[in-house]
């Protein structure tokens, strides 16, 4: 009815072309209080992967669940979870809280700069349990005294803390941006949860420098899920000068970035 | 009566009385001596006293809590003296106090200057007072509410003969016993002293012997001297005991905002708390809140006991209730006035406040990595419990050193067999790895190893790539198919997987610390496998012939 081009009148939205349709369409669905604001995201500052993902970013508040594809993939996780965070600190002041169970492994200091991460901007707590985690990452985000929060669980995350964390993260209305939440779990626990998005990580082939040595790291991320956006699969790279991800150019030789690259 | 007059409260002049609420009306307790010249007693109702003399009298209530506030004063001051002071307590029913002299005559030139001197500065003060010296605090009572002189001085051994001709109540009796010896016509010392001991501990109990026996010197009398007062504490009591976590909070924070005044004037911040719960059965529950930064508003002192109370939930068993809540300040620290915001939530100290949040609530330190001057790789980072030294404010001074929390140990006698029997040097090392926290100075003195001598965040940028995590010890890598002597792994077996070497760089040589423990030294490789995982690998010295040297994986790299 209302779609069909012949049937339009003064205030439909069906006219114009199809973009704006959508976009009149989506204000429609937002209800009467109008689209709400647009939340603070983190873009990844790759345009093929922004889009896929809504408000163009990792939206800052709500939690963001990354897991290795296999227990194998576990530091490779925890590094792309340090290099989601150095790209925040690079474009923010404070530091990071890095929450952890017992048992996760802790970043070795000496192996940040690796990612381009000042261990002076990591703040960490060893926590008892999952619970404990929870609880600590919930204090941080009512505090809103830190722009990245890292969880390193041992169980996952079940719905009703990440429920909770949700809440917390858009408890504290007070003009501060809410903090880049991100939970790291360990493969094999996945449950299902309110997670913005979930990231399953693996390790990849590193680049290599002129000289034929390893260089940047880089790593298979595919975006399983994610509400309001597109899931994907994408061979990223994190140079850590620039504190920022990439995609790596297909070279004739570099078979892994030509052949799994989609973007 | 001195009190007063001290304070301003009454006129240098003219006769003083100091009345209270007794038996039949307002009765006279305490007389100056213009007052006592016109033949008034103590004891006196007050009515009958203004009918009979014909002179304006000032009459002031009694106050017994300020007297007993003006006496602690000046028993603080008397501690100048002697550190033992204690003042007198209900069974001496007078205002006064003792010093135990025994051991500190000497530094005022002798027990007789001693004296003198105390007299003099108390005149000075217009303090009248009464002063006798002996062997007892039961026989120097006596001498003092009861002798002759002003100044009494009793050598060692003598009080017995002074004593006895001193009234029966010198000997701090109850009323009830003195009228009863009086009755009976007893009204000397020296008189009670010369009967028989049984019939008289029949008569008037053990008190009347036991007073006795104190004065004299016969049986020890031990005094309860001040103790160090806490400076800032404050306490509520409830006649209705209050059992609820938000009533806790409440009182928390009323007590903090009646001592928050008194820590703003001397320019203090409390660094530590105690918040102590008496319950009604008598069992008293300890909180102790530590801040990283000295502070006193009551509001975040009362969220911390609210975060502290969350966490302890059930523990802390409220049972009845509770009937007092005091606060104490245990620690302080300093703390200027502060420019205060308004509207604006206050900057930077967001990281103290969420660390002491999670200190209450999870009782976990925030902790911070910190690098330190060794290049053996598992002990060239600890961890630090996070001050706020180490943030952007570093002018402020933390209050302790920080201590580390978590060490790597090291890793070496691990599968070679010919290190089986570890050296004592190494076996030290294994148990202990806080030796090298020891104040004592290292041998290699340009390499200090006690982590505070060095900023918190010297890390060094020369160093070849580092894994991103690193297991505490070496993994030990089995099956491993490398090229002898020199060279890296091809393939080898670890964490029950066979990982095959596409790329390997390296060796990074990393010799032992000979001044610790002998090793040997470790070659370093990173290498990559086929499934693209980068591991960080070590051979542990060098292949000996027939015996090849163990492999162990030491990190993983992102």
């Amino acid at each position: 009815m209302g779609l069909d081009p012949t049937n339009q009148t003064g205030r439909d939205p069906a006219s114009g072309s199809p973009r704006e349709r959508l976009a009149a369409l989506r204000a429609h669905l937002a209800g009467p209080g109008g689209p709400a604001a647009p939340r603070p995201v983190l873009p990844l500052g790759l345009a093929g992967i922004d889009a896929h993902l809504p408000g163009g970013g990792l939206a800052l508040g709500p939690p963001h669940e990354i897991a290795p594809m296999e227990p194998a993939d576990a530091v490779a996780a925890l590094g792309f979870v340090l290099a989601l965070c150095a790209g925040r600190l690079a474009r923010t002041r404070g530091a990071a809280l890095i929450a952890a169970a017992p048992s996760q492994p802790l970043p070795h200091g000496h192996g940040l700069a690796g990612l381009g991460l000042d261990p002076a901007r990591l703040l960490l707590l060893e926590g008892g349990s999952d619970a404990e985690v929870f609880r600590a990452l919930e204090a941080a985000l009512h505090a809103r005294a830190l722009p990245v929060l890292v969880g390193l669980l041992a169980d996952g995350l079940p719905l009703k803390p990440g429920r909770r964390l949700q809440l917390a993260a858009e408890g504290g209305a007070d003009g501060a941006a809410p903090p880049l939440l991100l939970i790291l779990r360990p493969a094999e626990a996945g449950l299902p949860n309110g997670a913005a998005t979930r990231w399953s990580i693996a390790s990849a082939p590193a680049a290599r420098d002129r000289f034929g040595t390893l260089d940047n790291p880089r790593w298979r991320a595919r975006l399983e899920r994610c509400r309001n956006g597109r899931g994907g699969d994408w061979l990223l790279e994190w140079d850590h000068a620039a504190h920022r991800l990439r995609l790596p150019e297909p070279l004739a030789c570099d078979a892994a970035a030509a052949g799994r690259s989609r973007a | 009566m001195t009190r007063l007059r001290r304070a301003g409260l009454a006129p240098d002049r003219g006769p003083l009385a100091v009345a209270a609420e007794g038996p039949g009306g307002l009765r006279l307790l305490a007389l100056d001596p213009e007052a006592r010249a016109l033949g008034l007693r103590p004891g006196e109702p007050l009515g009958r006293v203004r009918a009979r003399i014909g002179v304006p009298l000032q009459v002031h209530p009694a106050d017994p809590e300020s007297d007993r506030a003006a006496l602690l004063r000046l028993c603080r001051w008397a501690e100048g003296y002697a550190p033992g002071v204690a003042p007198f307590g209900p069974a001496e029913a007078a205002d006064g106090f003792y010093i135990d002299v025994a051991g500190a005559s000497h530094l005022r030139g002798g027990e007789g200057p001693l004296v003198d001197d105390l007299a003099g500065r108390l005149a000075r003060s217009k303090i009248p007072a009464r002063i006798a010296l002996a062997d007892t605090p039961g026989g120097a009572f006596a001498l003092a509410e009861y002798g002759t002189s002003d100044r009494v001085i009793v050598p060692p051994g003598g009080a017995a003969e002074p004593l006895r001709a001193l009234p029966v109540e010198a000997l701090r009796l109850d009323p009830g016993t003195v009228s009863g010896l009086r009755r009976l016509g007893l009204r000397r010392v020296g008189e009670v002293d010369a009967l028989a001991r049984g019939p008289l501990a029949r008569r008037f109990g053990e008190a009347l012997l036991l007073r006795l026996d104190q004065a004299m010197g016969r049986r020890p009398e031990p005094l309860a001297p001040l103790t160090e007062e806490a400076a800032y504490r404050a306490a509520r009591g409830f006649l209705d005991p209050i059992g609820r976590q938000s009533d806790i909070v409440v009182t928390a924070r009323l007590l903090m905002a009646e001592i928050a005044p008194r820590l703003e004037r001397e320019g203090l911040g409390a660094c530590a708390l105690r918040l102590v719960l008496h319950r009604v059965d008598g069992v008293m529950r300890v909180l102790d809140l530590g801040l990283s930064r000295p502070e006193r508003c009551p509001e975040r002192v009362a969220a911390l006991v609210s975060l502290r109370l969350d966490r302890l939930g059930a523990g802390l068993d409220a049972g009845f209730g509770f009937e007092t809540v005091a606060l104490t300040v245990t620690v302080t620290g300093a703390l200027s006035a502060r420019q205060t915001e308004l509207g604006a939530a206050p900057q930077g100290d967001g990281i103290d406040a969420l660390a002491d949040a999670l200190a209450q609530r999870l009782g976990r330190p925030l902790l911070r990595l910190g690098a330190r001057a060794s290049h053996i790789p598992e002990r060239a980072d600890h961890t630090l419990p996070w001050t706020l030294q180490c943030s952007d404010s570093a002018s402020r001074k933390s209050r302790r050193a920080p201590s580390p929390v978590r060490e790597r140990v090291g890793v070496r006698d691990q599968g070679s067999p010919e290190r089986s029997h570890p050296s004592p040097g190494s076996l030290r090392e294994q148990i202990s790895p806080a030796r090298e926290r020891g104040p004592e100075p290292q041998p290699d003195s340009c390499e200090s190893h006690s982590p505070w001598t060095r900023a918190p965040t010297s890390w060094p940028d020369h160093l070849p790539p580092r894994p991103l995590v690193l297991f505490p010890r070496g993994e030990a890598a089995l099956d491993v198919l490398s090229t002898v002597p020199e060279g890296p792994p091809r393939r080898f077996r670890w964490r029950a997987r066979i990982h095959a070497i596409v790329h390997a760089e390296g060796p990074e040589r990393i010799a032992a610390e000979w001044w610790h423990a002998p090793g040997a030294a470790r070659d370093y490789y990173r290498v990559e496998c086929a499934a693209g995982r980068r591991l960080w690998l070590y051979r542990d010295g060098p292949h000996a012939p027939g015996r090849p040297a163990a492999w162990f994986v030491h990190g993983v790299f992102a």
